[in-house]
Formats: structure tokens, sequence, C-alpha cells
């Protein structure tokens, strides 16, 4: 991790990458193609939170084990932090790169809705004190949200012409920026971010989800006292 | 010029320290959460306490 952050900081941009520690120049991103080191696996990361939590909500489905809810109530949280994380991260880098914080760009507006979708979540939790009757509702609202995450992320802004990186409306050809626009460096030191970003989210993850579990024993403990 | 916009235009001749405040974002973000969980961690200490 620390590694990740000093490389996608210090290693010079230069048009023609000679040497292992040169990133290629990318035309209208120039030093602002480093957030892709910090930005791309907070987004990455929403994914992968967001996939263990419907993991764990179809478990819970099968099994009626409570743990399996708090598991995936823990993880969707922390979706939910990298989600918001790459909106602003997103937004502060639109300001300097289209000019205005928020233009309902397609990959705006798909991160947006994600949101909203995710955030009813946890109005849901919240508004239900039943919680045998929460733990299932929400898993299946989980189960059925996660179909959207796919969409939103990876295939909405791709088919439509946008401003982002790698949508239709791209020089050089939609897909993934990973494949035509990076070097080699600069894919290794990307993927290790990426590798880095999953790590600490498994961490967070195992604090987040062992606190809860803690509480919610201590909470069934004085009840039955 | 305002003190703002001194500042928009720094930030556009060096972009480098737009990634620098993307990072500090996400840093707040992470450490945030941690505050939260760090919340929930004294509550549980403080039903032990009342438990004792």
């Amino acid at each position: 991790m620390s590694f990740v952050i000093v490389a996608g900081f210090c290693f010079p941009i230069v048009p023609v990458p000679a040497h292992w520690y040169q990133f290629p120049l990318i035309p209208g991103l120039e030093e602002k193609a480093r957030i892709i080191f910090f930005h791309v696996p907070t987004a990455w990361l929403t994914v992968i939170a967001f996939f263990f939590s419907t993991y764990f909500s179809a478990k819970y489905l099968r099994n009626k084990d409570w743990q399996d809810d708090i598991k995936a109530y823990a993880s969707a949280q922390i979706g939910m932090v990298f989600c918001i994380l790459a909106t602003i991260t997103g937004s502060v880098w639109a300001k300097f790169n289209w000019g205005s914080f928020w233009n309902w760009d397609p990959r705006e507006t798909s991160i947006f809705a994600l949101l909203l979708i995710y955030g009813a979540l946890f109005a849901l939790r919240s508004a239900l004190d039943n919680e045998e009757k929460r733990a299932q509702l929400s898993a299946v609202y989980n189960l059925i949200s996660f179909i959207t995450v796919p969409f939103f992320i990876f295939i909405m802004p791709r088919i439509m012409t946008g401003l982002h990186p790698g949508s239709a409306g791209d020089e050089g050809g939609s897909g993934p920026i990973v494949n035509f626009k990076m070097n080699g460096n600069m894919r290794i030191i990307f993927f290790a971010s990426l590798i880095a970003f999953t790590i600490l989210y498994y961490w967070i993850y195992q604090i987040s989800s062992r606190t809860l579990i803690l509480i919610e024993k201590n909470n069934r403990k004085l009840i039955e006292e | 010029m305002t003190f703002v916009e001194s500042i928009g235009s720094f930030l556009q001749q060096n972009s480098l320290y737009i990634v620098l405040i993307i990072v500090l974002v996400v840093w707040l973000g992470i450490f945030s959460y941690l505050a939260v969980l760090d919340n929930r961690l004294k509550r549980i200490e403080r039903n032990e306490e009342i438990e004792k």
C-alpha cells in the first residue's frame, strides 16, 4: 500500500517511457492520470464489498444464521463508504478535468443510482424493528440490488458516450483503460494497488463484522437475563 | 482575484496537487469509518462494565 502511494506519486510521467519507473503520457490527463491508482480501487472495492455482502445474504437465506446477516451488513457498509469515496474523488477530478463538480456524465449518473439503491438498503434496515424480518427482507433486497451493480459499474458507462476515460466516445476505442493506454509499469502498480486495497477491505471487514457480532451477542445475553 | 480563484488556478497549473486532494479524501473516508468502529468497540466495553 505504501509502495503504491509512493510510486503513484513520484514516478515521473514522460512521453516515451524508457525505464521501469516512468509512466507514459496520456493526452488530456497528464499528471491527473495518477488518480487511477487511488480512485479506481475505491470503485473496485465497492463492487467487491457489495459482492461479499450479497454472498452472505444468500448464505443467510439458506442457513438462517444471524451471523451471516451481520456479516452482509458489515460488508455492505464498507461498500457504501467506498462508493461515496469513489463519487467524491471522481467529482473532485471532474472539476479540474471537465470543468464542474457534477455534470451527469453516464458514469456519474450510474454511481449516483448505485448510491441511491444501497442507501435504500440501510433505510430499510433501520426501519424494521423485528430482527428476523429485518434480516430476511434486507437479504432479499440485497440479492436483487446486486444484479444492478455489474450493469451500473461495468456495462452502462461503457456502452454510452461519455467523458469518463473508457467510455464509448473515448478516442482509441471503448473498453477498460487498462488495456490500451497504460504501459507495463503502470499496469503493475495499478494491479498492486487493487490487491493492496482488497487486502485493506478484508482487514476492515474482519474488524467491523467481528465488532458487530460481539455487540449482537451482548445484546442477546442482556435480553436473556 | 479572490482566494478561491487563486487556489483554483494554482491547482490547474499544478495538477499533481489534485491527486494529493483525492488521496486525502480517500484517507479521510477510511479514517472516519475507523472512528465509527472505535465507537462500536466503546459500546461493547461499556456494556461489559455495566455487567460487572
